[in-house]
């Protein structure tokens, strides 16, 4: 290259600068924003998130993409570490302009995240639970597919008093809806015949809980929560059984997933519950998730990360606009009310091409939203360790 | 009786502790910068153990050796060839440096093990309670093993040349100069052993719980608390440090709700520095 033909060049650049953004933006590639852990706590569920959601995103590409322009997803590690995510998040905001971040897993990280969302009208879709999330001043731009702790702490309360358990411990780590959560159980509890005998929060990622189950184990429980991260239960369960403790135990499938079976014994394992809430295996939208995703059965996470990118791109095309306000007052018109029922993204950008309502059903459940942005109801699956695996009790 | 058995979970935990400590603190008398890669390398030789034990099959003794091994060749490589450079720009440039190195390293094991959580082939019993306190048998072994390093490194900077050697340099690097002493060759043995001693003690705490990348990581701040407690350069001093770190976090259930357990190491280096900063068995100077 010569010096003419560079200074050509770099003149060419300035100028489409400044030429209006809309005429830049014409075709060019959608960005949605990804944060998810890959690293850190979640490192277990977040890297299945994103395949789910690059899987949604290749069949639209590959039907024809959204608005006539293919779709990419801007993807950010958040560490399962508020501060990396904020950092992150900025990022997705303020240098990719993506107009929804997907995929935050911890409670911690959404808190975190979400001021950064709203004030940059960016819409946030999570799983999760803390109730403190959704009563955030969000504007309307959170949406929450997970079940609130409200919901979940109800449902498991009622799980543990059908099991005949009286004597309940809930042990939980440091997180927002840690103590809220408690508090509900011990109430739904009490009225079901059970009482909770002590509660207790802990530090994550030591790596001895032994005066912990100590404290516990001196209430003497018949059933303990184990209101968890995995690296702790892998812990607080191997301590249990030093421990001698012989009675139930109940934690969340994030916690007990079938890596952290695999790294245990099954003699500290088996007889743990778990539970999860429950992908709608019944639906249309499951069994193309099954396929598209090529698994036997797509967990809650995998169900909830497809679900997100489908409403955020039926959104985006049925607003015919692509910023994240026009996906917070759209997702509702494309998910709950009277149009024609569709399981993924592709059948439904069909429809509203051809001007139809849809309703979209999803993977996760019905997926409509109240005004706060939680989901409205769904059902939960508990299943039981025995050996390396985790075989279905119920799902309720 | 609470209160005893508190302090035997403390007296446990912190004798897998004072391993690293050992580690962190020889390498901090010879080389005069806190490496905190020492964390990423506790990692690596908990995964080289883990290597040995749950794909080779070896039994957990060969594999501590393992694990001494990888972590101590690792500490010798990346301190010659990342560290050494920046110890020339000064103290908290290598110590920056040596942070960086961590992270790095935490991630290239990331690289070939992935996230997930793993655990070695071990029997998991149940505690044996003696007197009205329980304590787990393997947990009985991991002091064995602890204390049985701890004889064999004071043997060695007591009785062999090298380690005189090295205590030399530690005392006085211009003396140990003129008196002949290689203070490069020192340096590289303080490097192994500091980093294969790191090595073992990320093991030894996955063989209690599980590992992950992340294992030595969380284990830094209190194996950092316990060499600054017991005096940065002591050897004996970090035994004592990381006895009174582990028995003050498991104490401080007694006073302070669980979630803020760390807190109790931030706390022991705040009261040491205000109130003795050569630490406890530290000398002045130092």
């Amino acid at each position: 290259m010569n010096r003419r033909s560079f200074l050509a060049g770099t003149a060419c650049l300035t100028a489409s600068l400044g030429a209006p953004a809309v005429l830049r933006a014409q075709g060019s590639v959608l960005k949605l924003g990804v944060l998810t852990p890959l690293t850190g706590a979640g490192s277990q569920d977040g890297p299945r998130m994103l395949k789910a959601m690059q899987a949604v995103v290749d069949e639209v590409n590959k039907a024809g993409g959204v608005l006539g322009r293919q779709v990419a997803l801007i993807v950010e590690d958040d560490q399962t570490n508020p501060e990396a995510a904020v950092r992150a998040a900025q990022k997705l905001v303020g240098v990719d302009g993506v107009p929804v971040i997907m995929g935050t897993w911890a409670s911690a990280v959404t808190s975190a995240v979400a001021p950064v969302c709203w004030e940059s009208k960016t819409a946030l879709m999570t799983v999760s639970g803390a109730d403190s999330i959704t009563q955030l001043p969000h504007q309307g731009y959170i949406f929450r597919t997970q079940p609130t702790t409200t919901l979940q702490a109800t449902k498991h309360a009622e799980y543990i008093a059908s099991t005949g358990a009286k004597k309940v411990y809930y042990l939980a780590v440091q997180t927002p809806f840690a103590v809220p959560m408690k508090d509900i159980m011990a109430n739904v509890l009490s009225g079901n015949g059970a009482s909770m005998v002590g509660g207790l929060v802990y530090e994550p990622s030591k790596t001895s809980y032994r005066s912990e189950i100590d404290r516990a184990l001196a209430a003497k429980p018949d059933m303990i929560y184990l209101n968890s991260y995995s690296p702790d239960v892998t812990v607080l369960l191997k301590d249990l059984f030093r421990a001698g403790y012989t009675g139930g135990r109940l934690t969340q499938s994030y916690a007990y997933n079938t890596k952290v079976a695999e790294s245990l014994p099954a003699e500290v394992t088996d007889g743990l519950v778990n539970v999860q809430p429950s992908s709608d295996i019944d639906s249309a939208a499951f069994s193309l998730a099954q396929k598209r995703l090529g698994l036997e059965a797509p967990d809650s996470y995998e169900a909830q990360a497809t679900d997100w990118a489908s409403l955020a791109l039926l959104a985006i095309e049925k607003a015919k606009k692509a910023t994240g306000t026009d996906i917070r007052d759209n997702v509702r018109a494309i998910s709950q009310g009277g149009g024609t029922k569709v399981g993924s993204a592709v059948e439904g950008l069909k429809l509203l091409r051809e001007g139809k309502d849809v309703n979209y059903d999803g993977v996760s459940g019905p997926c409509d939203f109240n005004e706060k942005g939680d989901i409205i109801d769904c059902r939960f699956r508990y299943g039981l360790a025995k050996g390396a695996k985790i075989e279905l009790i119920k799902v309720v | 009786m609470e209160i005893l058995q508190l302090i035997a979970n403390g007296v446990m935990a912190g004798s897998i502790l004072a391993v690293p400590a050992i580690g962190l603190t020889a390498m901090y008398a010879v080389l005069r910068f806190p490496n905190f890669a020492i964390a990423s390398h506790a990692t690596a030789g908990a995964f080289a153990g883990w290597t040995a034990n749950a794909l080779f099959g070896l039994p957990i003794l060969p594999s501590l050796l393992v694990a001494l091994l990888v972590g101590g060749l690792i500490g010798l490589v990346t301190d010659e060839f990342v560290l050494k450079p920046f110890r020339k720009a000064g103290f908290i440039t290598t110590a920056i440096g040596s942070l960086a190195l961590t992270i790095g390293l935490e991630n290239v094991v990331r690289l070939f093990y992935g996230n997930d959580l793993r655990g070695y082939d071990l029997p998991l019993a149940r505690d044996i309670v003696v007197a009205g306190i329980h304590v787990g048998p393997q947990q009985l072994h991991n002091i064995a093993i602890s204390v049985a390093i701890m004889a064999l490194v004071f043997g060695f900077l007591t009785f062999t040349r090298m380690g005189k050697a090295m205590r030399a340099v530690a005392d006085n690097p211009q003396l140990a100069d003129i008196k002949g002493i290689d203070a490069r060759t020192v340096g590289r043995i303080v490097s192994f052993m500091g980093m294969g001693l790191a090595g073992i003690g990320g093991m030894l705490i996955g063989l209690d719980s599980s590992i992950d990348p992340m294992t030595g990581f969380r284990a830094m701040l209190p194996i950092f608390a316990a060499a600054v407690v017991g005096g940065l350069g002591s050897v004996p001093g970090a035994v004592v440090g990381a006895l009174v770190v582990g028995i003050a976090e498991e104490l401080s259930l007694l006073a302070l709700p669980a979630s803020y357990k760390s807190s109790i190491a931030f706390l022991a280096i705040l009261v040491i520095l205000t109130l003795r900063p050569q630490g406890i068995l530290g000398r002045e100077g130092n």
